[in-house]
Formats: structure tokens, sequence, C-alpha cells
């Protein structure tokens, strides 16, 4: 493990954030952001996007869509 | 049964013999032709018997396995066309088109990827060409410092600061920002922030090199950010010199 320096976590931080490096990439940027307070609260930025993004975007589906689905493959079918 | 009588009766004279000779084997084709169209008829049933068996069949597993993404993909559809109404429509479209492909559908790939392709193909096809939304098109040449949010050297306190705001912003207002920015990255953050999907799964969706997957998720998330800092800073969200609250 080596610490990669902060031009390269910052430049590779959103991939890393999405899962997009590899292990030893992922390591690599751990272990610099273990000494590194400010790629570390860039991360934490990050972070705290995606998952506001995600709380903020969970969606349900009115009641009556699913019926209108199922009338509609139904009708699509028959139509055939 | 009549032929055995038919036969018997004839029988006795030569000629009798002679036409029972004749008459059978029309009768037989007759009866045989008969029998054949029954059999026919019989397998027509058959056939449409089980194809509307498989169909059934088909229906099923696409209801148990496909409509359980409705939620995810109506989320997804609300950010694409911003009202309910439409979100409606287009996910309804998409599990009808999505239907009437499942028998291409290869059973053990990703489904919700496949889904995503086809409501991503419906939208731009339809509702887009009905918003023309004038920044398409040209989206991706824009320049970094047309888009603003110039990455300022901020401390690392500051970024913790930001962290917060952002961690305390109301999701109406996460939401309103994502509707701001422009489609395309607005897309490209749903479906990796939202929905979890790999760069290489977004480009397959988008129809857009992993490159410019990238390059649009930066951007719009450094929009969002931006967005949501000016917001902060405008309600007084972030006060750097105020001491940090802990939830």
């Amino acid at each position: 493990m080596t610490d990669c320096g902060c031009d390269k976590a910052k430049a590779e931080l959103e991939e890393f954030l999405h899962n997009e490096l590899s292990e030893q990439q992922c390591d690599d940027i751990r272990e610099h952001m273990a000494h590194c307070d400010d790629c570390s609260a860039e991360h934490l930025v990050g972070l705290t996007l995606t998952e506001r993004i995600r709380e903020a975007c969970q969606e349900k589906a009115p009641e009556e869509l699913r019926a209108m689905i199922e009338v509609a493959i139904a009708r699509s079918t028959t139509n055939a | 049964m009549s032929t055995m009588t038919l036969d018997a009766r004839h029988s006795s004279t030569a000629v009798g013999e002679q036409a029972a000779s004749v008459h059978w084997p029309s009768m037989t084709d007759e009866l045989r032709a008969e029998r054949a169209e029954q059999t026919e008829a019989a397998s027509h049933d058959d056939e449409a018997v089980s194809r509307e068996s498989a169909l059934a069949e088909r229906r099923a597993m696409f209801q148990e396995q496909a409509l359980p993404f409705m939620d995810q993909l109506y989320g997804a559809a609300m950010r694409m066309t911003k009202n309910p109404a439409d979100a409606s429509d287009l996910v309804q479209e998409t599990f009808v088109k999505a239907f009437a492909a499942f028998g291409q559908f290869e059973q053990g790939t990703n489904l919700k990827a496949w889904l995503y392709r086809i409501l991503t193909n419906t939208f731009i096809n339809v509702y887009r060409k009905k918003q023309r939304d004038p920044y398409q098109g040209s989206i991706d040449e824009l320049e970094e410092w047309q888009l603003g949010g110039a990455q300022s050297a901020t401390s690392s306190s500051s970024r913790s600061a930001e962290a917060e705001a952002i961690d305390r912003m109301p999701s109406g207002v996460v939401k309103d920002a994502l509707q701001t920015i422009p489609e395309d990255f607005r897309l490209a953050v749903y479906l990796a922030d939202v929905e979890g999907f790999s760069y290489q799964e977004i480009a397959d969706i988008m129809k857009t090199p992993v490159g410019t997957v990238m390059s649009r998720l930066h951007r719009g998330r450094r929009l969002l950010r931006d967005s949501l800092a000016d917001y902060a800073r405008e309600r007084g969200m972030v006060a750097s010199t105020a001491p940090r609250r802990t939830r």
C-alpha cells in the first residue's frame, strides 16, 4: 500500500465513491485519506451528497399505476 | 359402422363386390379426410391453448420479475419528466414495451438495467422531443468555467461544514436542485447515486462512452454541490465560525 498523494486522490475520489476502482487503487486512496484531512473531508462531502440524493429521490408510484400497467399489458397482447 | 353394413349388403354379388371395392377406397378417403380435419382442428385448439398458456406464463413471470421495479422506474421517470402524470405514462409505456420484448430478455442478466434502458429510450424518443429542451446537444461541450463552480481552494474545515450543510438539507431542496441541472447530467447522477449502476451500465443505458458518463457525473455533482452551497449560504446554514452541532 502506498499513499497516492492529494492530486491523484482528488482526481479519483468520485470513482472511489462509485466503486469503480480496483482493490489496489481503493487501498491507496484509503491510505492517503487516513493522513490527509483535506481529502477525507472532500470525500465526506461526496459521500453525504450521494446519500442525500438517494434519500431525496425515493418515490412511491401512485396506487393505481400497477393496475393500469397490468391492463395495458393485457390489452397489448390481445391486440397483437 | 355404415361401411360395414354397406360391405355386407354388397358382398353377395359380383357387382356388389365390384361396387364395394370401388366404394371402399372412396369411403375411407372421405373418412380419412374427415378424421384429418378433426385432428387438425384439435391441434389448432391445442396450439391456441398452449399459446394462451405460454402467454399467461410469460405474463406471470413478467409480473413477478419486472413489476417490482415499478417504484424505482417511477422515481427515475419523475426525475426525467418532472411531473407525476407524464411519469406514470412513461412507466406504463416502458412496461408494455418491456413485456413485448420480454422474450428477448436473457434470463439471468441484469433485468433492472434492461428495464432502465427501455425507460431511457422511451423517454428520449417520446418525451424529450415534446419538451424541446434548448440545452440539449451542446451540454457536453460546455466548458467547466461556463458551468460555474470553479473548485476553489477551500480548507478542510469549510469542507466539513459543507458536508454538514448538505446533510441537513431538506429533501425537497435536494430534489429541486437536481431538477435544475441539465437533463443528461441529472440522469447520470440519478443512475449512479440513486440506482447504484456501474459506469459501464450507465454508458449502456444512456448509449454514450464511459468517459462521457464520467464527465456528466462529475459536472452534474459539481453543479448540485454548488447549488446546495448557494442555498445553504442564502439561508445562513453554513456559518463556518459557528460551533459545530452534533445530532
